[in-house]
């Protein structure tokens, strides 16, 4: 490698890689932008920016929008990964019914790749490219790396006080990165407990509140022969168990940054091992089965399905699917609160998932950006999403409405539940997230001690979220 | 399948080597079979190791080309792949030439600066591309596919052919000289014909690869008229659910033009490749 | 350099042209004359690939060499830099990708070159039926690996996958495939054998017909047998061949990324993060473009290293001009 250093150091240094370009090709305007806006050789604060020449790269917000959300006409194009698996399309739904209501805009929906980081990578590529969707829709786990990347419109300052206000407790934090908000939550999402009623009932069972009751009832359960395992959740090499291990840690009363979201506060011992343990011996006791490291959310979900477990952790849409077609347990399933360790206050977190709006700085009409963004995260909306697709509405009159809490079983718990975040505050929360749940995924493969798994995380989150490593 | 007898005896093909491409031609197959006979398994079933589908059913073909736009997303992917394979073809056939029998000079260093572009990863090359197609406008057309498509699959295709013309007896050229043919119809109506094996091997595989390129297609057209089949099966199902009876739906219709291209020009490659050879 | 000596031979027999053809003048002026045709030949082709690869490319060379940050206006590139590569060699990861990555070429290259050579000797002797086993073997490796990697994902399945239940009826217990170090990374290997074995096959086949059968018949009068006759006459002329398969194959799995990003997201730990993958994650999960740059290009140039190192052992074979 010392040798490949040396061939390359002389050779391309920017300017002359640059005039190389020049030659073989035919975009001169680009390299006019790039090679034009001369890097200095001290380089330290004349940047060379390729991607924006002019027109776009300036017109991102510039304000010119007196009353924000509140434009009567323009073209818009919304980027969002598919809401559900079949029926009528939420997405196409919510544009007609925005069109309807705001006669003057026009939505055209892009529809995203539903894997999150393939989302995300084509996103960034868009929009650091100076393209891009005008809305996205995006993860919630976004907010701070998006934000400290430029990728997303500061939407707080477009955007007045007492419409934030308007959402449920907690989810504008989320959003909020360095005291802006980025992103406008339009669906939530979280972790809830579901289990088997008729199961339940035959055996003259509560429905569990602590995790050592879980435990010991799914153990019963399993003896009688009334299910293979006891408990199946998400613990695969993936982001998902990291939602799950936050919910054992938060119950356990720790956690995994600092407040100012730049040390790792993750020890091997205390909560975080009490934690960890517990994940462990879900599977050693044979609660969960074996394979619980390579389980997502669609193994977990066809193991409840099929009848194989006694209860499940998943998200919101778990419900409808264990009550469709295909599903062996329909009109078994109930659901409760996630439940905590014993001689904690009750119930247990759920962690947060879920959706955000965020705009493009590149967009040429933040204007009808904003009133598009304004409206999906309005009342209207929001009970098209509750009462059609059952999805958690983040607007808090409508997620306390009677006739959503009515609409359906999960969103009655809904106001029930206790929420923690993912650590999602440092714009490196990805590589903080991938600390976290490699060493969890690899405890529950037995793999790693508990004690191994969380100083070998503790010390990767500490890398970085001093943006340090790979 | 009849075997040649004359070569060898039938007692030739009782050996290691055929029991064991048999069985490399087993494993090659039931897998394939294995996604055939899932892509007709309902809701019930797609979650189950149940070796036949039960029922039988269509749901995952209809749902593939109703909810989503996938005839569109064929013949998108149709045009591009062709385009992209003629191009290649038609300047690969002319390069490796050129590179394989003609005294030019350099030559190594433009074979090795040739593997290179091939070997350069994917991923790192997809931002700045994205500047460029921004910056010429053609994001979401079918030249933002073609062009970067056939300029990266053109380097194997040189690579290959240039083998193949290697191979040819060089007393072909020498005939069409003699004729006083020029040379650019010395290579396509002489030379060419001889390496038929070789414009078709790097023709399926610059096709296959169009065909299957998910990156570029992803990140260059977003808009749904100009979506390749790659991308628009990333788009079935939803963030926890992964359909995989319409994927394999998908996936099988996919394979059908591929097996047809082979199937059309299998004659190209079976026959006339060595009957045609001048005597030396 | 060998290769280099080698291919700059003038291709054409030196003495037939002067003294069969007196049409065209001495040899130099025909040799330059042939000379100046080849770059023309060459010229649209090699235009093609400079103009559209030529920028990304060095862009992201550059961008190796630079502390770039990936912000909403564009790649600001904030001054040279070393630290880029500094951060991968001294990245613990970033050495057990590469050795990974060597490892799974290896493997898996051989074992398609065995098993695509054996596939194209038996489709050779077929004189019925070869389209249809080509079409047929061709199949997998036109799948969008994407979807092959889902196709395996699911026959892994711990629950419902036939690979599970397979291994379950063979006594195998309960295995999780996917869970540990050494099965994720056979799984992975099986599934990558399984896609490009037929490549291979095609290659060596189209390379096995262009071969004279007169070869053939001679061996058979000496009463060869087939083991013999293979390592005597047709593995021989078959080297160029089944060396531009190994080489384009070795470029192919040193880029691994799909089929783990898809199948083991680089897991279980790190057990199957090869370069790319890693590369991909450094870029587009962390936006950190600098050392995302820096394992692409560091990737590209080990593997034209290794390359030029394999023609030079394989006598440079596919360099040359033949025999």
């Amino acid at each position: 490698m010392a040798s490949a250093n040396k061939r390359f150091t002389p050779g391309l240094p920017g300017r002359r890689a640059t005039a190389v370009v020049a030659g073989g090709l035919a975009v001169a305007s680009l390299l006019g932008a790039c090679g034009g806006s001369g890097k200095s050789a001290s380089g330290a604060t004349s940047n060379t920016t390729a991607g924006s020449s002019g027109s776009s790269g300036t017109a991102a917000p510039s304000g010119g929008s007196t009353a924000p959300g509140n434009a009567t006409s323009g073209s818009i194009t919304w980027w969002a990964s598919p809401i559900t698996t079949s029926g009528p399309d939420p997405r196409t739904v919510l544009i007609q019914a925005f069109e309807k209501a705001n006669p003057g805009i026009h939505v055209t929906l892009v529809s995203a790749p539903n894997d999150t980081d393939t989302n995300r990578a084509a996103l960034t590529t868009q929009i650091s490219g100076g393209g891009g969707p005008d809305v996205y829709m995006g993860d919630v786990i976004w907010p701070a790396q998006f934000g400290a990347h430029q990728l997303a419109v500061p939407l707080s300052k477009y955007l007045p006080s007492s419409y934030w206000s308007t959402f449920a407790n907690g989810l504008v934090a989320g959003a909020t990165y360095k005291g802006e908000v980025y992103g406008a939550p339009l669906f939530e999402d979280q972790g809830f407990l579901y289990y088997r009623k008729d199961i339940l009932q035959a055996d003259n069972l509560p429905v569990p509140t602590t995790w050592e009751q879980l435990m010991s009832e799914a153990q019963q359960i399993q003896k009688k022969g009334q299910a293979q395992y006891g408990y199946v959740f998400q613990g695969a090499d993936y982001e998902g168990a990291t939602c799950d291990f936050m919910e054992f840690l938060a119950d356990a009363g720790g956690k995994v940054l600092n407040s100012s979201a730049d040390k790792s506060e993750l020890t091997a011992n205390g909560d975080a091992l009490k934690a960890l343990t517990f994940e462990q011996q879900l599977v050693n006791s044979g609660v969960s089965p074996k394979a619980e490291s390579t389980f997502q959310e669609s193994q977990a979900m066809d193991t409840f399905d099929s009848g194989k477990s006694a209860f499940l952790r998943n998200w919101d849409y778990a419900y409808s699917t264990s009550q469709a077609s295909g599903s062996a347990v329909v009109g078994k399933v109930g659901v409760a609160p996630m439940p905590t360790f014993t001689g904690q206050s009750q119930p247990g977190y759920s962690n947060i998932g879920g959706w955000n709006l965020y705009a493009n700085p590149h967009s040429k009409n933040l204007a009808a950006d904003l009133t598009f963004i304004k409206w999906m995260t309005g009342t209207d909306a929001q009970k098209i999403l509750a009462t059609q697709f059952s999805e958690i509405p983040t607007n808090q009159s409508v997620r306390t409405s009677p006739d959503v809490i009515a609409s359906n079983a999960v969103l009655a718990v809904v106001p029930k539940t206790k929420l923690v975040p993912r650590p999602a505050q440092t714009p490196n929360y990805p590589a903080v997230s991938q600390a976290i749940y490699q060493n969890v995924s690899a405890v529950l493969a037995g793999q790693k001690s508990p004690q191994a798994a969380l100083s070998a995380a503790n010390s990767a989150i500490s890398t970085a979220v001093s943006g340090g490593g790979l | 399948m009849a075997l040649k007898k004359t070569r060898h005896g039938w007692h030739r093909y009782i050996n290691g080597l055929t029991i064991a491409t048999t069985l490399t031609v087993l494993f090659v197959i039931l897998p394939l079979l294995w996604m055939i006979t899932s892509s007709f398994k309902g809701p019930k079933s797609i979650a189950t190791s149940d070796l036949l589908p039960n029922p039988w059913t269509t749901v995952n073909y209809h749902e593939a080309f109703t909810h989503y736009s996938f005839s569109r997303y064929i013949l998108n992917s149709v045009v591009i792949s062709v385009a992209a394979t003629a191009i290649v073809l038609f300047l690969g056939v002319m390069a490796g030439y050129a590179l394989g029998r003609l005294p030019m000079r350099n030559k190594l260093p433009l074979m090795v600066a040739l593997l290179m572009i091939s070997v350069f990863p994917a991923i790192a090359v997809i931002a700045p591309m994205y500047l460029i197609m921004k910056q010429i406008g053609w994001l979401n057309s079918y030249q933002a596919l073609i062009l970067p498509y056939a300029a990266f699959n053109l380097p194997f295709a040189i690579w290959i052919l240039r083998n193949y013309f290697l191979g040819i007896p060089k007393e072909m050229e020498e005939t069409g000289r003699i004729d006083g043919a020029s040379p650019l119809r010395t290579v396509w109506s002489i030379v060419l014909p001889q390496a038929k094996p070789g414009v078709f091997t790097a023709g399926i595989f610059t096709f296959t690869a169009c065909w299957t390129e998910f990156l570029m297609a992803l990140s260059f057209n977003s808009e749904n008229n100009f979506r390749t089949i790659p991308v628009g099966i990333a788009l079935f199902g939803s963030q926890f659910t992964v359909p995989f009876g319409t994927i394999f739906a998908g996936s099988c219709v996919a394979a059908v033009p591929i097996a047809a291209l082979v199937l059309i020009f299998r004659k190209s490659v079976v026959s006339g490749l060595t009957s045609g050879a001048v005597k030396g | 350099m060998a290769i280099a000596e080698r291919v700059e031979k003038p291709p054409l027999p030196p003495e037939p042209p002067a003294a069969a053809i007196p049409l065209i003048g001495r040899p130099d002026a025909h040799r330059r004359k042939l000379a100046r045709l080849g770059w023309m030949f060459s010229a649209p082709a090699l235009v093609v690939i400079a103009v559209v690869t030529l920028f990304p490319i060095v862009f992201s060379v550059v961008m190796s060499f630079e502390n770039v940050n990936v912000t909403g206006s564009g790649y600001q590139f904030n001054g040279t830099t070393l630290g880029n590569y500094n951060v991968i060699l001294n990245n613990q990861t970033w050495r057990y990708a590469l050795g990974f990555t060597v490892l799974y070429t290896l493997i898996t290259v051989l074992v398609e070159i065995i098993l695509g050579t054996a596939i194209a000797l038996v489709l050779e002797r077929l004189t019925h039926g070869r389209g249809w086993m080509m079409a047929l073997l061709l199949i997998p490796w036109s799948l969008i690996t994407v979807i092959s990697a889902q196709l395996w994902y699911y026959m892994y399945d711990p629950s419902y996958g036939i690979i599970d239940r397979i291994l379950h009826a063979l006594g195998f217990g309960n295995p999780v495939i996917l869970g540990t170090n050494t099965s994720a990374i056979i799984a992975l290997m099986v599934a990558d054998v399984w896609k490009t074995t037929p490549f291979v096959a095609i290659i060596v086949l189209a390379g096995l017909v262009m071969l004279s059968s007169d070869v053939y018949e001679a061996a058979e009068v000496d009463g060869a047998n087939g083991w013999t006759t293979f390592w005597r006459i047709t593995f021989p002329l078959l080297r160029p061949t089944i060396a531009l398969a190994v080489l384009f194959r070795v470029l192919q799995a040193f880029g691994l990324f799909d089929l783990p990003f898809v199948l083991t997201q680089g897991g279980p730990g790190h057990a199957t993060t090869s370069l790319a993958v890693l590369g991909y994650r450094a870029m587009f999960q962390d936006l950190k473009f600098g050392p995302g740059a820096a394992v692409a290009t560091s990737t590209a140039l080990l593997v034209v290293l290794g390359c030029m190192a394999f023609l030079r052992v394989f006598k440079a074979q596919v360099g040359s001009e033949g025999n």
